[in-house]
């Protein structure tokens, strides 16, 4: 059918962009699964929560070096001596590296029991007290933050819909808003179900992950829309047109979400891992999670989402459920072209040089007359 | 064309290597924020009423007492209403707590002894007498407010000088005005309307002028009043009741000062430099009732006596322990507004306006977190973090030189570019204006990593589908980088809008985050333009790479390549 030569194999065929996934056909597994995941998170939401930290609730913190004399019953008991109520201590050994720290997190405690609580545990650990670290976070404090935190997300997100309505158009605000709520509601899941302490830390990473969904959105979505211009003049159902623009972008969104990907795996490997910095393990597993997730939802969701809308255009309604699949979506792919009796034959040329056979029509369909250069002569 | 990218290459190229050479040089390296270095943190925020400008002496007062005890690189931060100190090297969480706490409360302190500290000033001394006349004169003038009534001024100053200000006599001399300590007089400026003020029959209500001498460093002064001894021991500056010791602003002058009488809430928060008899002084209404004009009034007619409460008939104006101003009264009783005169100079005029503003409407800090790093634990994490980052780089690129061959060296190129200029702007904004660099915003580096590389993946695989549709390379680097590029300013914009959005409306590790974020990728912009597209330009211009080969696609047939081997 076609003069192009596609590769057998999956890998060349990737490496060239001449794959043919059915995005928009396969949508509801896609729906499916990340439907599934939102539930298991909301459930895990309402019926688990999520472990603020001290930074949000407010509370005292602290982390003593551990010690044949220093363990979790010590501290316990270090609290007791001391007056603080202990059923909601939350107490835990962490291992960084070669060394292990007890961490002590309580609710809001006066100057003088943070010193007291801090003298008592360096003393029991035989530690000097500059060796325990203390934290405290008023509960106003946190919940100011808190509340700054939710104020930036809500206007940044009014800001983005509005640029991608405007310089896209407000289907594609709303798809990539969609699915980056997508990706956040996951991520947040995630922390809910494994019960880790969500810190200033962790919401930097959500930060990330929306940022880079939406970043990886937009990429796809300025393809859709070139593409979009390229059939205008052609009865191509909106299905195909995401459908060519997500197998085309495919190798790209993978590249980039590998080379996102490499620098926080090493973090999580190596950084927390191998060096033992726990400041960098819980980081590094909300971007990685936020990362693969952010690339996911760009094609599977946000793509079929904005097909979806588009749908109910007048101009694509009648079009609805015409899409092309197999090898003719794969001819669509390859040359940028309308498949079907529009098929461009196109000659293979020998030569590096220019086809000149094609160039009556892919020319004239794949971009627009160039204006003359002024500036040459 | 092609001279002109060389050149613009060329200029980039240089420019970058300068700003990097000169941040060697000038051995500026990004400071490390407190989670990096360890020591405390301290956040507070302001509760009740205040104002901005209370709240700005605060950060001050903070600043000057963080520098006094030497803590290296602090970092003290405005974010929006809290104040962040950021201690590193500092151990004791109380000692930092102390350290940041300030009041911003001003009180009016009776001077029971002051003593010049240094004796070089006495020259001064012989300054001729000119005060009464120059205040007399130039008061009425002067009060410009609406309601003055100018007239009683005139009755003011004549008796000040002869009653109570023997030292005030010296003040205005033009010549002592370079000198540190302003030769200070307090007159009043009445803002309430005159018929109340004859009404009220109160003779010395409506101008009365406080003739104040600060400075101290007459002759006449010294031996008029008691001394004082440096080391003798005061009372906490802070208790209000208690007999203190202080200094003034730039320690010329010691005071032992009594209980204070009064705050500076007894004004109303309208200080102002002004010119006041032909110089600066500071003009301040007072408030009404029993908590402004009868308290100051108080003091001032104790003042005014000379009794045992104040001998040396001056009012300290004392801020956080230090005497601000300690002019002379000169008169017993004041209704609406009192004028600070004497020799100051304009800034010195201003700078006592502000501290009294603030002083009327006291900001009252509270600590809202506490965070102590231990360094050990920052260490780690940096080294860490370090070796991981350049490690995860490593592999990008080697991913990148597996994936684009030959064209990674672009790529590597522009990583290093990049890299070098966010160097040199955190280094910089280390110095210039306390940037630390943090784990977060390291963190934040590493991730944006990934997004300059996006930039590269976006343009060589629309170059690839350019090739492959059978263009020549150089046709297509300059098409595929044209779409390229819009595409990579939609996506960075979307980034620019959330990181100024966070950066400016959230607080904390945030909002580090959010101006890394920023700085990533305005580099990224940059680099695309003046990097990567006249490298790339030229490289496809060049014979060599003319065919696309670099890239792994052959276009001289179209899209045969299974170039690693065909992995199935």
């Amino acid at each position: 059918m076609s003069d192009v030569v596609v590769s057998k194999s999956l890998w060349g065929r990737l490496y060239n962009g001449q794959t043919s996934f059915d995005f928009y056909g396969k949508r509801r597994r896609g729906f499916g699964l990340s439907l599934a995941l939102i539930v298991i998170s909301i459930v895990s939401l309402f019926t688990r929560g999520v472990n603020l930290g001290i930074d949000f609730e407010g509370g005292v913190a602290w982390q003593v070096p551990a010690s044949a004399t220093m363990n979790v019953d010590a501290a316990r008991s270090v609290l007791d001596d001391n007056g603080v109520e202990t059923s909601s201590a939350k107490i835990q050994t962490l291992t960084s590296g070669t060394e292990e720290f007890i961490r002590i997190q309580v609710g809001d405690e006066p100057t003088e029991v943070r010193t007291a609580v801090q003298n008592q545990l360096a003393e029991e650990a035989g530690v000097s007290v500059d060796e325990v670290s203390v934290s405290s976070v008023s509960s106003s404090w946190g919940r100011t933050i808190t509340e700054k935190a939710v104020r930036a997300l809500i206007i940044f997100l009014v800001l983005v819909s509005m640029y991608i309505a405007w310089r896209f158009e407000w289907r594609m605000a709303l798809a990539a808003i969609l699915a980056m709520m997508h990706d956040v509601l996951v991520s947040v899941g995630i922390y809910s179900l494994t019960g880790f302490e969500v810190t200033p830390a962790t919401i930097v990473a959500f930060l990330t992950i929306l940022g880079f969904s939406l970043y990886d959105t937009i990429v796809v979505f300025d393809k859709v829309q070139d593409n979009v211009k390229r059939f205008s003049g052609t009865r191509v159902p909106v299905a195909d047109i995401v459908n060519v623009s997500a197998n085309q972008v495919l190798m790209r969104s993978l590249n980039t979400s590998i080379a996102a990907i490499l620098p926080v795996l090493s973090l999580l490997v190596l950084g927390s891992g191998v060096f033992g910095a726990i400041a960098l393990r819980e980081f590094s597993l909300a971007l990685l999670v936020g990362v693969t997730t952010g690339a996911y939802s760009s094609v599977f969701i946000a793509t079929p989402l904005y097909a979806i809308f588009k749908e109910r255009e007048p101009k694509f309604a009648s079009l609805r459920g015409s899409h092309v699949t197999g090898t003719a979506l794969q001819q669509m792919v390859v040359t940028g072209l309308p498949s079907g009796n529009r098929a461009v034959k196109r000659v293979e040329a020998s030569s590096g040089e220019a086809q000149t056979a094609d160039v009556s029509a892919s020319a004239v369909l794949t971009h627009p007359p160039r204006p003359r250069k002024k500036r040459r002569r | 064309m092609s001279r002109r990218l060389a050149t613009s290459l060329a200029i980039f190229l240089s420019v970058v290597a300068l700003a990097l050479g000169a941040t060697f040089a000038a051995g500026n390296e990004p400071s490390l924020g407190l989670d990096l270095q360890g020591g405390v943190s301290v956040t507070q925020e302001p509760v009740g009423e205040y104002n901005s400008e209370s709240l700005d002496i605060a950060v001050e007062r903070i600043r000057e007492r963080v520098d006094s005890l030497g803590v290296a690189e602090p970092e003290i931060i405005r974010q929006g209403d809290a104040i962040v100190v950021n201690l590193p090297g500092v151990e004791n969480q109380d000692e930092a707590i102390r350290l940041v706490q300030v009041t911003g409360e001003v009180l009016l302190r009776p001077v029971l002894a002051a003593t010049p500290i240094t004796s070089n000033e006495n020259p001064s001394a012989s300054v001729p007498t000119a005060d009464p006349g120059a205040s007399s004169t130039v008061a009425p003038t002067d009060s410009g407010a609406p309601t003055d009534s100018g007239a009683p001024t005139s009755i003011a100053a004549p008796p000040i000088s002869l009653t109570l200000a023997p030292p005030a006599t010296a003040t205005p001399g033009p010549s002592r005005r370079p000198m540190g300590t302003p030769t200070t007089t307090i007159s009043a400026a009445t803002v309430a309307p005159a018929p109340s003020d004859s009404s009220t029959s109160v003779p010395t209500e409506s101008s009365t002028t406080v003739a104040a001498d600060t400075s101290g460093s007459t002759t006449t002064v010294v031996s008029a009043e008691p001394t004082v001894d440096p080391n003798l021991a005061g009372g906490d500056p802070s208790d209000p009741t208690a007999t203190v010791i202080a200094r003034n602003a730039d320690g010329s002058e010691i005071y032992q000062l009594g209980p204070a009488f009064a705050s500076g809430e007894v004004f109303n928060s309208d200080a102002q430099a002004d010119i006041i008899q032909g110089g600066w002084g500071v003009r301040v209404t007072l408030k009404g009732g029993a908590a402004g004009a009868d308290l100051w009034n108080v003091g001032a007619s104790q003042c005014f006596s000379g009794g045992a409460t104040c001998p040396t008939r001056r009012m300290a104006i004392v801020l956080d322990g230090v005497v601000q101003s300690a002019p002379t009264v000169n008169q017993p009783s004041f209704s609406g507004g009192v004028d600070i005169t004497g020799s100051f100079s304009e800034s010195e005029a201003k700078d006592l306006a502000r501290v009294l503003k603030s002083g009327a409407l006291p900001v009252r800090l509270e600590v809202q977190a506490v965070q102590t790093v231990s360094p050990t634990l920052g260490d780690d994490s940096l080294q860490a973090a370090i070796i991981a980052g350049l490690i995860g780089v490593a592999l990008v690129l080697l991913f990148m030189l597996f994936y684009y061959r030959t064209l990674a060296l672009v790529v590597v190129g522009g990583l290093l570019v990049s890299g070098a200029i966010q160097w040199s702007v955190i280094s910089l904004l280390s110095k210039t204006n306390g940037l630390a660099l943090s784990l977060s915003g390291a963190a934040g580096i590493i991730v944006s990593i990934g997004v300059t590389v996006d930039s590269y993946v976006v343009f060589f695989e629309k170059l690839k589908d350019e090739v492959r549709a059978g263009r020549t390379m150089r046709n297509s680097a300059e098409r595929s980088f044209k779409s390229a590029w819009r595409t990579i300013i939609a996506a960075d914009i979307v980034s620019l809008i959330g990181a100024f959005t966070l950066w400016y409306l959230t607080v904390g590790s945030v909002r580090g985050f959010a101006f890394f974020l920023g700085l990533s990728t305005l580099c990224d912009m940059v680099v695309a333009w003046f990097f990567t597209r006249p490298t790339m330009l030229l490289i496809a211009r060049g014979r060599r790479y003319g065919g696309g080969r670099a890239l792994g696609v052959d276009s001289s047939s179209t899209g045969v390549a299974s170039p690693a081997g065909g992995a199935a």
